[in-house]
């Protein structure tokens, strides 16, 4: 066993919020723990490490992913938008970031990240037409404050500036 | 002479802490990365309970990276924090990784310390522990599980039985009677953060982060078991990723990080996996409830029988207050409340989000709707002509209860007056089952000792220090909002700290008394600082020019508060980081938060799966204190109330102990499209006689009653009772008499 000692670092780069990134990473890193271990970068949480709560939701070339089932070699060449990325250079937030204080779409906010992160891409996939249609496609992000009557509100509110 | 506040735009009433939320700026305790940052992981136990015999860390031990494996064999030297409900701070007194004894499955064996997550991860795999297995108990009916009264184990007046009137002797001459069980799971709270901290050393300094309800036990609780002066104990916890009672009291992890991060020199973070959490720390216990009532042939209650019985663990009696809330419900002259552990082999279970009255209204309210129904009468009609304005308890006037008004608000919010009585009659145009079901709710409300420091600057801005803790809850919202109105500045010029030992004691909160109890030595504060300014005793405050007049940079108040009755023992206790509790009794009157809710739901009739697509629920929680929050408080414990009917329930395997379903996937809470349309109101009456600003408890008080609105919805649509939760579709489909689906 010890002569055939598995190689488990590989060189990655790519891009995180517009940053570009050059980091050695284990095979068996999640994205999740390289972006909040690593990298500093903590607006993704880990609520589960098992893909089932949605807190670690990241973008990944623009698809939502959640990042604690992603390999971080999965993301070489790519793009990859955490929370922090959303708002404008000068800090103005994103309208749904807007929509969620002003829905008061959170509690504690632990969940909140991968929420605005499924909401982008729920608005973006066009999935947000109604509210049962935003209830369905943001199931895979667990509140357990409870806020999800503010969430939908929220991400509707957004899609109807934009006339979807 | 006139304002320069006469211009001030109406207070901005949004959470204070939202935009740090939604830009991933708010700093949770393991968002911290320190430079020289180590990585903890926990291996655990895999028996149900019995003795290591052996022990084999070499292998963990030589996984690159690896930094230090602690087990018991290391002579941590730590002492017990005591128990949390038993004079300590402890969510157990059984501190893991001191001897060889594994007193439930998942308990703690070894803790792996190194330089990456993953290498500690890996190791924390090749722990190879052998055990001595022992008998265990994991369920209300195993074989040995021990049964105690809890009046004879823990003599406490507050936990004694209940005995109003003679209400065996009222029940058996009652002409209409319901006798019913109400069995409920042990339930997982379950937070989005998962359990962990960040700690380290500064000098003789121990560092604690971690997301809390408590900074102040882990404060107190670390030092008794590290053997360290208090004052060398530093607890910060800014925000909390959900607390729901699981993070109210040291956990059993902190001391053992902090003796490896003294061993290492170095900072130490461990993140519980979600599965070892589930045997990590509290839960809620399992229960069963029986229900006598009995009521006149004109639907008046005349007697109430609550028995029950709720898990604990072989090492901590969890007590219970379960028939406090259940005797206050309503006008019921002859009331009995019987309380008994049954100790079995879990980690000690503690307090999940209205930790006795969800249970115990759960049974209680449901048996009032069978005796509704058993009485021909209108479940509403059936409430409104049982209230009260005299606690059946002590007989002295509750200072506010309000809960008629709520049941008639919600009745004609959601509609009730088209409800049709007979069960099964009402259906949906797709064919569903359509059942509306009402129950009311109650929580204690408790005060607690409190402190606040304000720091008025010539920037016209204002720092408040507080005793108290965010857990999404709001506090920061309510306090921010409380000064800003107060003085007539803008929410945004009141910076807030809580959580943090450093400003502040940092009592428990929990309970729903942390508002109460901070806005009450806030509000003295601001009278304190309105005398240093010169300024009138209310009206608005040219802040930045009252402080310029002093000649100084900054003005200061500060204030400790005690609830009502509360003496300086209690405020010691508060400062030893203790509980330190009154209420619901006071002298001359009792308070309790009072909500209702109305729940619609629609039965699918050949899956029978339930969906609930509008809940309406009106609040008496006093002055309603930040309205924003408040509203998603209450929408909150809506959605934890049909968790709790349709949803959670923690299943154990009797031939192998610990916790079967210990992850999100297979203990599920409910999602977006669970819930649908949710209709909050309140009555907002101040309870003056309670609160110096009107202020009782919500944040509980808001899921009490709707497992069994819900239920009793579930009833109103299929005509069958269920006594048991979660109430899922095979119970369903079982009542309906529609074939057994075929797997």
């Amino acid at each position: 066993m010890a002569a055939t000692e598995p190689v488990y670092e590989v060189e990655l780069s790519c891009a995180v919020n517009g940053e570009p990134v050059h980091v050695r990473v284990d095979t068996r890193e999640s994205l999740l723990d390289l972006l909040r271990e690593r990298l500093g970068v903590t607006g993704a949480k880990k609520g589960c490490d098992h893909g089932q709560c949605g807190a670690c939701t990241v973008h990944l070339d623009g698809r939502r992913v959640v990042s604690c089932l992603t390999p971080a070699v999965q993301a070489a060449g790519a793009d990859v938008t955490t929370v922090e990325g959303v708002a404008g250079p000068d800090g103005e937030l994103h309208p749904l970031q807007q929509a969620f204080i002003d829905h008061d779409a959170l509690q504690c906010g632990y969940c909140t990240p991968g929420q605005i992160m499924s909401g982008l891409a729920c608005l973006a996939e066009g999935h947000a037409g109604d509210d049962d249609e935003v209830r369905e496609y943001m199931s895979g992000n667990l509140c357990r404050c409870g806020a999800y009557a503010g969430i939908v509100a929220a991400v509707r509110a957004v899609a109807e500036q934009q006339g979807r | 002479m006139s304002s320069p506040h006469a211009d001030v735009q109406p207070v901005d009433t949004r959470r204070v802490d939202a935009r740090e939320k939604v830009t991933g700026a708010a700093v949770y305790a393991t968002d911290l990365h320190p430079d020289q940052l180590a990585h903890a992981v926990l291996a655990t136990a895999t028996v149900g309970r019995g003795r290591i015999t052996g022990l084999d860390t070499a292998a963990a031990e030589a996984v690159p990276g690896v930094l230090l494996v602690l087990t018991h064999l290391d002579h941590l030297d730590l002492q017990s924090p005591g128990f949390v409900m038993g004079g300590g701070y402890g969510v157990q007194s059984l501190q893991p990784l001191l001897d060889e004894h594994i007193a439930y499955r998942g308990q703690a064996v070894a803790l792996v310390v190194a330089e990456t997550l993953i290498a500690a991860t890996q190791a924390a795999k090749l722990v190879r522990a052998d055990y001595e297995p022992e008998p265990f108990a994991v369920t209300l009916d195993s074989p040995g599980v021990e049964r105690l009264s809890q009046p004879a184990v823990i003599p406490l007046p507050f936990l004694a039985d209940l005995d109003v009137g003679d209400a065996e002797s009222a029940y058996a001459a009652a002409p209409v009677q319901i006798d019913a069980v109400y069995d409920q799971p042990a339930q997982h709270q379950n937070p989005m953060e998962l359990i962990g901290a960040t700690v380290w050393w500064r000098g003789d300094t121990v560092v604690v982060h971690e997301g809390t309800q408590n900074a102040s036990a882990i404060r107190h609780g670390l030092a008794r078991q590290l053997g360290i002066d208090p004052a060398n104990v530093e607890v910060v916890s800014p925000y909390t990723g959900g607390g729901f009672g699981q993070k109210n009291s040291l956990q059993i992890h902190i001391a053992p990080l902090a003796v490896a991060a003294r061993r290492l020199g170095r900072p130490v973070k461990l993140v519980v996996s979600r599965t070892q959490l589930f045997h990590h720390t509290s839960f809620r216990p399992a229960s069963r409830h029986r229900i006598r009532l009995g009521a006149d042939e004109h639907g008046r209650m005349l007697a109430a029988l609550h028995d029950v019985e709720h898990q604990t663990s072989r090492f901590d009696l969890f007590p219970m207050m379960y028939t406090e809330t259940t005797a206050r419900l309503y006008g019921i002259g002859d009331f009995r409340g019987r309380q008994t552990f049954a100790r079995m082999d879990t980690q000690s279970p503690g307090f999940m989000r209205a930790p006795f009255e969800h249970p115990g209204v759960f049974a209680f309210e449901s048996a009032v709707d069978e005796l509704a129904y058993a009485a021909q009468r209108d479940p509403l009609e059936f409430r409104l002509a049982n209230d009260t304005t005299a606690d059946p308890v002590t007989g002295e006037p509750f200072s506010s209860r309000h809960l008629a008004q709520c049941l008639r608000r919600g009745a004609k919010l959601f509609g009730w007056s088209a409800r049709q009585w007979q069960p099964a009659s009402m259906r949906a145009d797709d064919g569903s089952l359509v059942g509306w079901g009402v129950a009311a709710g109650a929580y204690p409300a408790s005060i607690v000792p409190s402190a606040a420091h304000l720091v008025a600057s010539a920037d016209g801005r204002i720092r408040v220090g507080v005793d108290g803790h965010e857990m999404g809850q709001g506090i920061r919202s309510a306090i921010a909002l409380l000064v800003a109105e107060n003085l007539g500045l803008d929410v945004r010029h009141v910076e807030i700290t809580v959580g943090d030992t450093r400003v502040a004691t940092q009592h428990l909160t929990a309970g729903s008394w942390g508002t109460a109890s901070t806005l009450g030595a806030v509000h003295a504060a601001l009278r304190e600082l309105r005398k240093q300014l010169g300024a009138d005793v209310s009206g608005p405050v040219d802040l930045a020019a009252a402080v310029g007049a002093t000649g100084r940079e900054h003005v200061e108040s500060r204030a400790e508060t005690l609830g009502p009755g509360q003496t300086e023992q209690d405020a010691e206790r508060a400062r030893q980081g203790l509980v330190a509790l009154a209420g619901p009794e006071f002298t001359g009157y009792s308070t309790f938060s009072w909500i209702a809710h109305f729940v619609e739901v629609r039965v699918e009739p050949t899956t029978c799966r339930i969906r609930v697509p509008r809940v309406v629920s009106v609040a008496d929680c006093g002055r309603v204190a930040s309205p924003v929050t408040a509203a998603s408080q209450v929408r909150g414990g809506i959605v934890w109330g049909i968790g709790a009917c349709l949803r959670e329930a923690g299943e154990v395997d009797p031939r192998y102990g610990g916790w079967l379903n210990a992850s999100l996937e297979e203990y599920p809470v409910p999602v977006n499209a669970d819930i649908g349309t949710l209709d909050v109101d309140f009555i907002g009456e101040p309870d003056l006689r309670f609160h110096p600003v009107g202020v009782k408890g919500l944040g509980e008080v808001s899921m009490v009653g709707v497992a069994a609105a819900v239920a009793n919805a579930v009833y109103h649509a299929t005509g069958v009772r269920h006594r048991r939760l979660p109430i899922r579709i095979e119970d369903v489909l079982a009542g309906t008499g529609l074939p057994e689906p075929r797997l």
